[in-house]
């Protein structure tokens, strides 16, 4: 299985190429001095350059695309790439949790297949979080949280397992302070426990099963939009202006 | 050659197929879900695009009887607009272009309305002025050649169908406003109450509506709910009178300051019946041709973007691939 895997949802604009279990190209391109993401400009040179290190997209089984939980602008550029290169090679296209492949690449990372728990940054103060095993199988579902209701959740997950969960990723990273003190550590912010991997993203794409020919890649948003939060609480329209 | 177009930059999700001016496909998928919030709520339309873009385009292709294979190039709206609904359209198109090859053609979505008028049949040839109304924007334009546009005045504040749709939601219409309000005015006497006709005295050819707006709004308030009610006919029409009456000013004024030879317009606003006899009554009188291009090529749609991108520069592959959307400013000459 060659596979083509990708994820912009978070500020890093990952991509790799998975030939078997053989890693032949990988990328990971930082966001840009002023902390812009770099997704629109830089991600489809590097998924061309690693369909290219597969032998071209006639040889590519399978795209594989990050759907979050993320930045909703990353997101949806990964989303629609993966769309627009699917209708136009006629490779199938799978979504993949973000949280899962960041999950992949912890266990990956450190070595460990018991659970783990990846964290991003959800702007706004909050993380999303999840946990998962070391082949990125739910086993928490996905959820938002402050960084107190994390550190809650966390000490109640490690009370049902056998040794505490590593976390990790950049949610873990942006909110480490709160986390040390809770008694969680983590890592400095360089450690390779919090950087997504491509490889992982291409591994959980290819062991997917393919999604239904012609539905839509679905984002995982787990926040709906403002404006209908607003909607939802006033029971009405907000007022000209 | 034969062009595939994609436009996203607000609410509608659209794509179209070209072969030269000819339109082969023009597939429009509205997003009725913004009716609700009563505007269109940029996160909102952005998933939406996300969901629509590939059947939508996948629907101008069956339509016009052609593949991916038979498509030379790749058009798209690069802006202005919204970011994050123009950046659906955008890695759609970059990504359709890609694997293929195929050249992109970024456009510009201003251009677009202009260049709806190059469409078969009866394309209409430059130079000619013009006026372009929606809920986005709102100007006049001259067209000297097919390349781009001169902005000659634009709103200073709200565009004319975002005061509508405004004026249409204080009367108790629902959103979108426009047909709602132009219905409404039909029945109701223009002259009955009062409203300002804003920058009649300002000599260039720039617009504003909100002191329209404002004026609306302290109407409402001397006649009190139950006057509102029993003269929503006639606030509808005078204030409708009042948006056209400012438009028709400005065009006449144009047409005034330097002679033209015809007269188009462009925009969901160019669809309302008054303003379309007003601006056919100053064309009668001075001699000029008036181009009334379909009512789906004057709203938001992709075909106009083929239009716009058979006169703009081409990307050859790979200088677009790291090509970003645009979301204020436009490419049009100012
Ligand atoms: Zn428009």
């Amino acid at each position: 299985m060659k596979t083509v895997g990708f994820d912009t949802a978070t500020d890093d604009t990952v991509v790799a190429g998975l030939d078997g279990n053989r890693v032949v190209a990988e990328a990971t391109i930082a966001p840009s001095d002023a902390g812009r993401p770099l997704h629109s400009q830089a991600l489809l040179e590097a998924v061309g350059e690693a369909a290219a290190a597969l032998g071209g997209w006639d040889q590519v089984d399978r795209i594989a695309v990050g759907l979050g939980p993320g930045t909703f602008t990353g997101i949806r550029i990964g989303v629609a790439t993966a769309a627009g290169l699917s209708l136009s090679t006629g490779v199938p296209a799978v979504g993949v949790s973000t949280l899962a492949a960041l999950g992949v690449s912890m266990a990956l990372s450190s070595g460990r297949d018991g659970p783990v728990m990846p964290v991003l940054d959800a702007r706004r103060g909050e993380v999303f979080a999840g946990l998962y095993n070391h082949a990125g199988r739910e086993l928490e579902p996905p959820f938002v949280a402050s960084p107190e209701a994390l550190i809650a959740r966390i000490e109640e997950i490690t009370s049902r397992l056998p040794s505490p969960p590593p976390v990790g990723g950049p949610g873990a990273v942006r909110f480490a302070d709160e986390l040390d003190r809770a008694g969680i550590p983590i890592p400095g912010p360089g450690t390779a426990l919090h950087r997504l991997s491509g490889r992982a993203v291409c591994e959980l794409g290819a062991g997917a099963a393919r999604s239904e020919p012609g539905k839509p890649l679905e984002p995982i948003y787990l926040r709906v939009p403002d404006a209908q939060l607003w909607l939802e609480r006033d029971g009405r329209e907000p007022g000209p202006d | 050659m034969t062009l595939l177009a994609i436009e996203t930059s607000c609410d509608d999700t659209c794509a179209a197929v070209l072969d030269g001016g000819r339109i082969l496909s023009n597939v429009i998928s509205s997003q009725s879900v913004h009716d609700r919030y009563g505007g269109v709520v940029p996160e909102v339309a952005s998933r939406h695009h996300v969901e629509l873009a590939v059947p939508v385009i996948e629907a101008a292709l069956t339509e016009s009887g052609t593949d991916l294979d038979g498509i030379e190039a790749v058009a798209v709206t690069a802006g202005p607009g919204l970011i994050g609904a123009l950046l659906v359209g955008l890695s759609t198109a970059k990504a359709i272009a890609a694997p293929r090859r195929l050249p992109l053609i970024p456009a510009d979505h201003l251009h677009g309305h202009v260049a709806a008028n190059f469409l078969e049949p009866d394309p209409l040839e430059p130079p000619f002025l013009c006026l372009i109304a929606s809920g986005g924007h709102t100007m006049v334009a001259a067209v000297r050649d097919h390349s781009g546009f001169e902005v000659l005045g634009e709103t200073l504040d709200d565009a004319a169908g975002e005061a509508i749709d405004k004026a249409a939601r204080m009367l108790g219409l629902g959103y979108p406003g426009g047909p709602a309000l132009e219905r409404l005015a039909a029945d109701g006497d223009p002259a009955a109450v009062e409203f300002p006709v804003a920058m009649s005295r300002d000599p260039g050819l720039d617009l504003s509506f909100s002191g329209l707006k404002t004026a609306l709004v302290y109407r409402c308030r001397e006649l009190g709910p139950e006057g509102v009610a029993e003269r929503r006919a006639d606030l509808a029409a005078g204030f409708q009178a009042a948006v056209v009456d400012q438009l028709v000013t400005k065009l006449r004024r144009a047409l005034e300051r330097e002679p033209w030879p015809a007269v188009a317009l462009g925009g969901g606003v160019a669809a309302n019946g008054p303003l379309r006899a007003a601006v056919r009554d100053l064309c009668d009188r001075l001699g000029v041709r008036l181009k009334l291009v379909p009512t789906a090529l004057c709203t938001d749609n992709a075909a106009m973007i083929g239009a716009a991108a058979r006169h703009s520069p081409v990307l050859a592959w790979p200088d677009y691939l790291g090509f970003d959307a645009f979301a204020t400013g436009s490419r049009g000459k100012r």
